[in-house]
């Protein structure tokens, strides 16, 4: 049995089709990628895959357990960790902190989740006494992977959490990504850059205007006219424009 | 890890100071000034938990004092009831209030929180004071002379500043307990981003609801001591507006979502505010007013984590530019 | 005959109700921001309509157009120097900062013209006119009806004109507004003026048919938030609906149970909306 399975997920805003009937089957330990272009649904589809909108149809189930209109805490508690795309840290609050929030989802004595995300922390390379406010973009991408990792989950969902890192940074991160792959964790990644998706995952899912217009390994998708079309060769179209 | 021992000695030091206040300064003056003290930082620390620490801002606070006030008054008028058999009674209305306005409005984004409590406080208001059943306008009356201890009616002010003491030692321990433990990063979580903090399994109503709970509790426990110590109550001084913003402006001042922050408030703002109703007699309260507005306003537009953010943030620039200088 | 003459009362204080409230959900509709000093813009237009008749004299055009012009200019002065500043900030200064202001303006004006209740000197609209065997004094009916097509020229102002689409292209993205060379922070003030203004003139309407004190600030400023609730947040015309509803229950109320019960059921019907249709206090009308 696949460990996150979404079936036909469709999700309208008004009468605008942001995603409409994406599938994804994610078996244990897998790292997906999810390209396309800007506005294509990814970002859509991936909110309803973390709860943070329910999608108008389909079926989304996490070992069997139907999730489709559980609300986030719910998807958290359940084992979907997600990052945002602009990150959403707890500015006011130390890096230590910040990542307690999390460890107390599964560690209810402060104690216990204070060494949890100490260890976490200090996976990271981030100073636990630092403020979230005073970190670059780079350190708070970092602190929300911290952050997630803290909940114990069993799918990661990482919402372009390498996107504007230095290429040395970048190196760094995905050497992260993997050493978090390696503790068993099923990873979900939308990023626009391909040399993370080339090197980190075996298998790809591109959406253009809501729809999977291809599947399978970076190698073939990179291949695929409908792809190719989708990201070079194509009149703009107007509904492009949304996200 | 210098910090923690400095700290302990401050409390200590508080606690003490506070223990021995009305030994040292005796007369009535000094007592009374006191217990207002007490009154209003045990007010201002219970409307810190949800509007401070959780970020949910009422500006209604006064409905839970009024029940609290109201609720003993009302029994032993009815009754002859000894208030403090009133005062659990008054903490349940109070809970019904809470989940009343809580389960629809905090929901939504604070902004609807907070204009419901404003409506919803003045409703109350409004309908007491038409109520003959609770007084309407004049109010309810306690005992004139207590039948016993349990009337907490006392001629001095000493045990009232007392159990005002314990009462507001109470608060701050359980405060103080919540801050280090789960619930107290869960709220501050939601105060710093609802979205992120769901995202990390924090059930935000359920987290925003338990933080008005408790606030509404200790708010009622303090509108039922203003009742007892001073033996009345009318829809002004229970469900009145100036009840809300005495305790949002003390706890804003001194520093919202801090432990003694609402202290540090009460302990300005009060001293202030006899002095000047003492200078400008009973027609100086539209000038407090007028005084109370612009301190919000500027708290707002400056200092919004109040004085307590400030001297830290003092403390930090001095200790950097010690560094600096080593 | 009482019913109608009750029903046309309620319509007619309904339309100035909708006016001052077009003004609050503006603001709401395009920054997120509700402000909890717009009952006290209502109360200061009063005011400002009484001083311009007691020193310069003039008629209901003058004074309407002083208190719309003075409420505006304090409105874009309390966006630049206040409301801009705390946008951005946590929620305790976005609320207090408008709280704070609506309780010094409220007990300014306490402090400044007493708790006395005032009224407008004798101006040229006085007298009363029957239509149908209902009697109308004139003063509410220029007021409604004035309010009606103020409301509903923002509402023209707001959907037809380039203002209007700058105020749009603002609240939908500020960034992207400000590449296509429109400066937020002058169409925000102007917002702000906007919303001051109909609160002004609103004010200006009300005093010439009904006597205040500087206590109806809250009031209205309450009524306002009732008025936007039912309408929908950002929404004009939703406002004008709603204004004419409210309007239309308080006076139904305050004849068949009594005065003092008028604003009870607007806050009641408040709390009940809050219940049974929080869907509509989130979604635009």
């Amino acid at each position: 049995m696949p460990l996150l399975e979404a079936t036909d997920v469709s999700k309208t805003f008004g009468s605008f089709r942001a995603v409409s009937g994406a599938s994804l089957s994610l078996d244990q330990g897998e790292i997906v990628g999810l390209i396309g272009p800007n506005g294509a649904g990814k970002s859509t589809f991936f909110n309803c895959l973390a709860g943070d909108m329910p999608p108008s149809a389909g079926r989304i189930t996490l070992d069997g357990i139907d999730l489709t209109y559980a609300s986030a805490d719910v998807h958290a508690r359940a084992g979907i960790g997600r990052t945002f795309q602009v990150p959403a840290t707890f500015e006011d609050m130390s890096v230590l902190d910040n990542v307690m929030v999390g460890a107390f989802l599964r560690h209810a004595h402060r104690d216990e989740a204070r060494a949890r995300a100490g260890r976490i922390v200090s996976l990271t390379g981030l100073r636990p006494d630092q403020r979230a406010r005073s970190l670059g973009t780079p350190g708070r991408k970092r602190l929300e992977i911290a952050r997630v990792l803290a909940t114990e989950p069993r799918v990661m969902l990482l919402d372009e959490a390498l996107a504007g890192l230095t290429p040395g940074e970048l190196q760094e991160a995905i050497a992260l990504v993997r050493k978090i792959h390696e503790t068993g964790v099923t990873i979900v990644i939308v990023e626009h850059i391909m040399e993370v998706i080339m090197t980190l995952t075996r298998r790809v899912l591109v959406f253009n205007q809501g729809h999977v217009i291809a599947s399978g390994t970076p190698e073939e998708v990179v291949r695929d006219e409908q792809v190719i079309e989708a990201y070079l060769g194509r009149p703009f179209r107007r509904e492009d424009r949304r996200d | 890890m210098t910090k923690l021992p400095t700290s302990r000695v401050g409390v200590v030091l508080l606690a003490a100071g506070l223990l021995v206040y009305p030994l040292v300064f005796t007369g009535a003056f000094y007592h009374d000034v006191g217990v207002s003290f007490l009154l209003a930082a045990i007010a201002a620390s219970a409307w810190n938990i949800v509007g401070g620490y959780a970020g949910q801002i009422s500006v209604g606070h006064s409905m839970f004092f009024g029940i609290g006030a109201y609720t003993p008054l009302l029994f032993y008028t009815l009754f002859g009831w000894s208030p403090i058999a009133g005062i659990p009674v008054a903490i349940v209305l109070s809970l019904g209030l809470a989940a009343l306005i809580g389960l629809p409005t905090l929901r939504l984004s604070g902004h609807y929180f907070s204009m419901a409590t404003i409506a919803v406080a003045e409703l109350i208001r409004l309908l007491v004071s038409t109520w003959s059943f609770v007084g309407a306008a004049i109010g309810l009356q306690g005992p004139a002379s207590g039948r016993g201890w349990w009337d907490l009616t006392f001629r001095s002010e000493l045990p009232y500043y007392y159990i005002f003491l314990a009462v507001l030692g109470l608060v701050l321990a359980v405060t103080a307990a919540f801050e280090s433990r789960r619930f107290g990063y869960y709220v501050r979580a939601i105060k710093a981003g609802e979205r992120a903090a769901k995202s990390l399994g924090v059930p935000v109503l359920q987290t925003k609801m338990q933080a008005l709970a408790l606030s509404a509790v200790f708010t009622s426990v303090a509108g039922s001591l203003y009742a007892v110590k001073t033996g009345f109550v009318d829809p002004g001084s229970g469900f009145g507006i100036l009840v809300s913003v005495q305790m949002v402006i003390i706890a804003a001042l001194g520093g919202a979502g801090t432990l003694y922050g609402p202290l540090l408030g009460a302990l300005i703002l009060i001293p202030l505010q006899t002095a000047t109703n003492n200078w400008l007699g009973g027609g100086g309260s539209g000038l407090t007013f007028i005084i109370y507005g612009g301190i919000i306003v500027l708290i707002a537009r400056f200092e919004p984590g109040g004085l307590m953010e400030l001297w830290y943030r003092l403390r930090a620039k001095r200790w950097r530019k010690l560094d600096a200088a080593a | 005959m009482i019913a109608v003459q009750v029903i046309v009362g309620g319509l007619l204080l309904g339309a100035i109700y909708a006016l001052f409230s077009s003004g609050l959900t503006l603001i709401w509709g395009m920054m997120n921001f509700i402000n909890f000093a717009h009952g006290e813009f209502v109360m200061l237009g009063m005011y400002a309509a009484l001083l311009v008749v007691v020193w310069l004299g003039g008629g209901p055009v003058t004074f309407g157009a002083a208190a719309a012009g003075a409420l505006f200019a304090l409105g874009a002065v309390i966006y630049l120097s206040l409301v801009r500043h705390v946008l951005r900030g946590p929620m305790l200064a976005q609320i207090l900062s408008t709280f704070g202001l609506a309780l010094l303006l409220r007990y300014a004006a306490f402090w400044w013209f007493s708790a006395n209740y005032v009224s407008l000197p004798g101006n040229a609209l006085s007298g009363t006119i029957a239509i149908g065997g209902i009697f109308i004094p004139v003063a509410q009916l220029v007021a409604g009806v004035a309010a009606i097509v103020l409301t509903l020229l923002l509402q023209l102002l707001l959907t037809r004109t380039l203002i209007g689409s700058a105020l749009l292209a603002v609240a939908e993205d500020p960034g992207a507004a400000m590449l296509m060379g429109i400066r937020p922070d002058r169409i925000q003030a102007l917002a702000w003026g906007l919303s001051a203004g109909s609160a002004g003139v609103a004010g200006a309407l009300l005093a010439t048919a009904y006597p205040w004190s500087p206590s109806v600030g809250e009031t209205f400023g309450l009524i306002a938030f009732v008025v936007v609730a039912f309408g929908g947040f950002g929404s004009v015309l939703g406002s004008l609906y709603a204004g004419l509803i409210i309007g239309l229950i308080q006076a139904a109320s305050a004849f068949w149970l009594g005065a003092i019960y008028k604003d009870v059921v607007v806050y009641a019907l408040f709390v009940a909306l809050l219940w049974l249709r929080p869907q509509g206090l989130m979604g635009k009308a």
